[in-house]
């Protein structure tokens, strides 16, 4: 059970984040496709080393926000962004930052896994190899690290030049992981990571994704409220593109404050 | 509390399991206030067959806690509750032990009714008025639960304190006895733990309401003090 509520409460504890606790700041963030407007003066800060997901039913913009995260939304030619989402400081909307640079801070795994055509080992190392590095001995130690802080080393170790494609789904998500891992970002964005998973594939990711928060920040969006229970550390309840509620995840699971959010986690009619 | 309809799940299903739930608790809760009415008047009249079949439907009380409970079991496995579902599911499985435990105090007051009968018992008249008190308290307590209602609950939660100044008094009253004539300090004894058995219903009240107020606020008080719980009111 929770505390009084006199005392200072979790939600309280993240809209007053410091500075060096912030890995991600949200402000005023209103987003339109066409003349249709799909985010509505979105403002919270997200954590570092935490993780952070997002909830919602479908079209609520949970996916937008997380794509606007690494600017994904960019390739949507009439999709607008006003507000700013500051990465350590910086806002990524800024006219002068790089988005391939961003991309490299701030990786991305799909719902489907989507490994090229191309061996494991390639698979992993590919963004490495993008940015030059030819060592063999650094794309080695790089190929080891990653797959092994996706919970994938043990099971390829001895076929890494195998073709990806022979991978189960759940193998393949992870080496995506790996993959999004290998070139070292500091935000992680899992867009629906385990939807196309069986159940152990998926519970495999879950425990992933608690070891992958000591690295890296992770936002991730489910379907999934379980599994949003489960792995994260907040939560945040998004609505027709509003923000309704973002608090830690256990009050938000056990006596959540809006009316709207206890409707959708108890599986009300809306 | 329109925050708490049970009936608007998606699942129907879900709605009946917690709707059946509830119901057994609502069932058992009315099983046990006629256990202590009926408790109350065997104690007055010293009626020992009344008292005797106070002990009997206790078995009906355990088993009414048992069933709650396997079925409250089988909605967490299935339906993983949350929020508001899993704050009723949670003040169902406490507030039955509180239940049963209050199931056990009354027939332990029914023992000592046949075990003291025909004996020179010294005169009930403070217990039987702590018991009445209790009883409302315990009615009150199972009518808030229904209604979700959060300021009849701490009302309720309030009134423990005449019960603890009754049972002072009491107190006070059979060791006077047991000074003016030790050879009832048997009986007597069994009185005072009949005393004891109705205040501590009182209390087992008191956390039938702690669990209302974390149902219908989401907080816990079971270590807050008066003050504390009053200030829900407010906000």
């Amino acid at each position: 059970m929770i505390t009084l509520p006199k005392s200072t409460t979790e939600a309280d504890v993240l809209t007053h984040l410091s500075a060096d606790k912030t890995a991600l700041e949200i402000k005023n963030l209103n987003l339109y496709y066409g003349d249709k407007q799909a985010l509505f003066d979105i403002s919270m800060k997200i954590p570092k080393g935490k993780v952070t997901a997002f909830i919602g039913p479908s079209g609520c913009g949970k996916s937008t926000l997380l794509r606007c995260i690494n600017r994904m939304n960019d390739l949507v030619d009439i999709c607008r962004v006003d507000g700013t989402i500051e990465l350590q400081g910086t806002n990524i909307y800024e006219k002068s930052v790089d988005v391939a640079s961003l991309r490299r801070r701030v990786g991305m795994v799909f719902q489907r896994p989507n490994p090229f055509p191309k061996s494991i080992y390639e698979n992993v190392v590919y963004g490495l190899r993008l940015q030059g590095i030819k060592d063999r001995r650094v794309l080695d130690e790089a190929a080891e690290t990653s797959l092994r802080s996706a919970a994938l080393w043990n099971e390829v170790k001895d076929r890494l030049h195998d073709n990806a494609f022979g991978l189960s789904g759940g193998q393949q998500q992870r080496l995506v992981i790996a993959r999004a891992v290998a070139i070292g970002p500091e935000v992680l964005l899992l867009d629906e990571p385990t939807s196309a998973l069986d159940p152990i594939s998926t519970l495999t990711i879950e425990e992933l994704i608690t070891e992958l928060k000591e690295k890296f920040t992770v936002v991730i969006v489910t379907h999934n409220m379980q599994q949003a229970a489960r792995v994260s550390d907040q939560t945040a309840f998004m609505y027709m593109g509003k923000l309704i509620e973002y608090t830690d995840t256990n009050t938000l699971f056990t006596a959540p404050k809006e009316k709207q959010t206890e409707d959708y986690i108890t599986g009300r009619y809306g | 509390m329109e925050a708490l309809n049970l009936n608007r799940h998606i699942s129907g299903q879900f709605n009946n399991e917690l709707e059946s739930v509830r119901n057994q608790v609502m069932q058992m809760g009315g099983l046990i206030e006629q256990q202590l009415s009926d408790v109350l008047v065997a104690m007055a009249d010293n009626n020992v067959e009344l008292a005797r079949q106070v002990i009997i439907r206790d078995k009906e009380v355990n088993q009414f806690e048992s069933n709650v409970d396997q079925e409250c079991s089988r909605i967490i496995a299935k339906r993983q509750p949350a929020a508001s579902d899993l704050r009723l599911i949670l003040t169902i499985m406490k507030s039955i032990t509180e239940l049963e435990r209050i199931g056990d105090g009354v027939a332990g007051i029914a023992s000592m009714v046949i075990e003291n009968h025909g004996k020179e018992v010294p005169s009930l008249i403070g217990l039987e008025n702590m018991g009445q008190i209790v009883l409302k308290m315990l009615h009150n307590a199972l009518d808030a639960f229904t209604r979700l209602d959060l300021k009849a609950a701490i009302a309720i939660h309030n009134e423990d304190k005449k019960v603890n100044r009754q049972y002072e008094s009491i107190l006070r009253e059979l060791m006077t006895f047991m000074m003016e004539d030790p050879r009832s300090i048997p009986f007597v004894l069994k009185v005072l733990a009949s005393a004891h058995s109705i205040e501590r219903i009182g209390d087992r009240c008191q956390n039938l309401c702690e669990q209302i107020v974390y149902l219908v606020k989401g907080v816990d008080v079971r270590h807050a003090t008066e003050e504390e719980i009053n200030s829900l009111l407010v906000d």
